[in-house]
């Protein structure tokens, strides 16, 4: 049994960290949470529901719908934060925007889908059964995990050794300093938000698929552990993203096999309060906060 | 003079009465019907149902379908959104608008904040979706025509019982809602009841998706039956998830599950689940085949129990409407006579404590549809 609970926490570590990858970038670079990053990540697995039910096949759905969460993500930084970071409006300014424009993107989604629990046609993710030895798992549960340390990995590559992580690296450290070497300033942010909202639709795409739900709270449930998980890993690590992610999955799964379910979540987040007392900068924090 | 004064008032005071014994005295006459639904937010799926059924109901009021004496019922049904504070501001709007009866709100424990508040206007309650206990005894015209747990659960569990023989049993319910805690207790109950040992509990949060953790420790002790104290949603993915940790045991569920929802969401998982119910949409009650297809037709889905008994809720104030009563206090004393409605759930009554009388049903999930558990 022990075994087979390792296996859910890091089923479900992987989950966390699918959705805590695009929400930790974003911070990385502008110094801002973007609360609206779980109303990406609820449209875009409707937006794959829908392609899929109108008879597309599933991979050309999920590309098509990250695909469109990217350039929605371009369109919320146009919206929600642009205007905001032109007048030099702080951090907490663009936090309100982000949620209300995740308020709007939600009530619409709920106008559109209604408020029911929607679901792929059964059969749509491959509900194939995996046995090794003692341990179940679904072919689901693999594809997302896999794809949870691909993504960690792309994004590694893609910020340590392109030009265009070069660039990020260099606005998420100064601003202004990267805007007078040269580095196209509102392209960079651009770029980060698809690259943030499209790692963030895919993660809703996913997690839709793996527990085949798909409803207009499915953001908000995730969108608090999302937030513990940056936190916990260090704000704008990739790597403490997904550390962080793992943790909370197991420390989770762990605590209902050995204490209770009824504690799970006051024994979740008392570990990381005990990991941040220790360490307050989280895990993998290149700094502290800075204090107010 | 002043004799044939009182004769005269006393022969149209007659006059006027008398037609309150046939069914015209209140034809043309408006009877407002305030509906707190929770048609948004966390309980929006039960909400819409409801809101769906006022809506079919009044349609069928205006088309003769639903007989109310030649009189309109207008069901001004808000959206409370799953905020108790709403529910609150919505409460006293009807408490004050004029309207006749107060039908909601969704939740139990909505109900709590808002029932005092209608209670102390005077308005008389018709609760058609608080299974919690203490409702009615909020005031002394506050009604309910939803089965609780407490009628519908014990009699599902010594049936399963009777037919699979179970020693052992596990359950998994929502720890942060009313109405699983309730059902927790209820069952634990029911099994202690029936000798059957409960060798495992587990909780969960509402909107919890992953319950493999739970269930992988419960797969573990080899329970006969899995008890499932849970809302649809939830309840779904729990029996799904049961079979992907390999828990091969019986289930069995209360009122929550009772929804064509739950097949559409769990799909071949839910094969086999017996649950103990309100409302079964395939029963012979007068009414209740064309009121099934004429909601299905309208809305795209079988109408589930939340639906039924908000459609029966408008048939038991058609009835009361129908014998003269359209203010609040005429609603409260009609109801308190009503013995045997018929309604869409078979024939409703009310009980002194003003809780409802009415048949339960033991249903089993077979071929993806809901069917009578023998």
């Amino acid at each position: 049994m022990i075994l087979q609970q390792i296996l859910n926490g890091i089923v479900l570590g992987a989950v966390y960290a699918l959705f805590a990858l695009g929400y930790t970038l974003v911070f990385g670079v502008l110094d801002i949470l973007n609360l609206a990053h779980a109303a990406i990540f609820t449209a875009a697995a409707f937006t794959a529901l829908a392609l899929a039910a109108r008879g597309m096949p599933l991979p050309l759905a999920f590309a098509a719908a990250v695909a469109l969460a990217g350039f929605a993500g371009i369109l919320l930084d146009r919206v929600a934060f642009a205007p905001l970071r032109a007048r030099n409006a702080g951090t907490l300014a663009p936090l309100i925007s982000s949620i209300g424009a995740g308020i709007v993107i939600v009530g619409i989604l709920r106008g559109v889908f209604g408020p029911d629990e929607h679901r792929f046609a059964l059969g749509t993710a491959g509900d194939a059964q995996l046995h090794a030895g003692p341990l179940t798992f679904g072919v689901i549960d693999l594809v997302v995990v896999v794809t949870a340390l691909v993504f960690m990995l792309a994004l590694s590559y893609v910020m340590r050794a392109t030009p265009l992580g070069r660039n990020i690296r260099a606005v998420a450290d100064d601003r202004i300093a990267a805007s007078l070497l040269g580095v196209d300033l509102e392209r960079t942010i651009a770029l980060t938000f698809f690259i943030a909202s499209a790692l963030g639709g895919a993660a809703g795409i996913l997690i839709g698929l793996q527990y085949n739900s798909v409803s207009v709270e499915m953001g908000s449930r995730i969108e608090l552990k999302g937030l513990a998980v940056i936190v916990l890993g260090g704000m704008g690590s990739i790597t403490g993203a997904v550390v962080g992610a793992f943790i909370l999955g197991a420390v989770e799964t762990l605590s209902v096999a050995f204490i209770s379910s009824s504690y799970r979540d006051a024994v979740a987040f008392g570990v990381m309060f005990a990991i941040l007392v220790l360490r307050p900068r989280g895990l993998f924090g290149k700094r502290a906060l800075r204090t107010a | 003079m002043q004799g044939k004064l009182v004769w005269s008032t006393a022969l149209a005071a007659v006059l006027a009465a008398a037609p309150a014994l046939g069914a015209n005295s209140v034809a043309g006459k408006t009877v407002k019907v305030g509906v707190i639904a929770d048609t948004s937010g966390a309980a929006g799926a039960y909400g819409s149902a409801q809101k769906n059924a006022y809506a079919l109901a009044a349609d069928d009021i205006k088309a003769g379908l639903l007989d109310a004496g030649g009189a309109t019922i207008v069901f001004d049904v808000q959206d409370a959104a799953s905020d108790p504070a709403q529910v609150v501001n919505l409460t006293q709007k009807f408490a004050t608008d004029g309207s006749a009866l107060l039908v909601g709100p969704t939740l139990s424990a909505e109900a709590k904040k808002a029932d005092p508040i209608a209670v102390r206007a005077g308005l008389t309650i018709l609760a058609t979706s608080n299974t919690a206990e203490g409702i009615t005894a909020m005031g002394p015209c506050v009604f309910r025509n939803s089965l609780a747990e407490a009628q519908v659960v014990p009699e599902a569990v010594a049936a399963a019982v009777a037919k699979w023989k179970p020693k052992t049993a596990a359950i998994i319910y929502g720890d942060d809602n009313q109405f699983t805690k309730t059902d927790y207790d209820i069952f634990q109950a029911a099994l202690q009841k029936a000798h059957v040992e409960l060798v495992d509990v587990e909780t969960y949060h509402t909107g919890d998706v992953d319950f493999k953790a739970q269930l992988t420790k419960i797969a573990a002790k080899r329970p006969d039956v899995l008890v499932v104290g849970s809302l649809v949603e939830e309840a779904a993915k729990i029996v799904t998830q049961a079979k992907q940790v390999g828990l091969n045991a019986h289930v069995i569920g209360g009122n929550g599950l009772n929804s064509p929802k739950f097949m559409e969401l769990a799909g071949g998982a839910a094969e086999g689940v017996v649950i103990g119910a309100a409302y079964f949409i395939g029963n012979s009650s007068p009414g209740n085949r064309a009121f099934v297809e004429r909601y299905t037709k309208r809305f795209g889905a079988g109408p589930d129990q939340f639906a039924a008994q908000s459609y029966a809720a408008a048939q038991i104030v058609a009835h009361a409407v129908k014998e003269g009563a359209t203010t609040s206090d005429a609603l409260c004393a009609a109801f308190k006579r009503a013995t045997s409605v018929p309604t869409v759930l078979g024939p409703v009554g009310f009980e002194a404590s003003r809780d409802v009388r009415a048949p339960s049903a033991i249903l089993e999930v077979m071929h993806g549809a809901f069917t009578a558990f023998k």
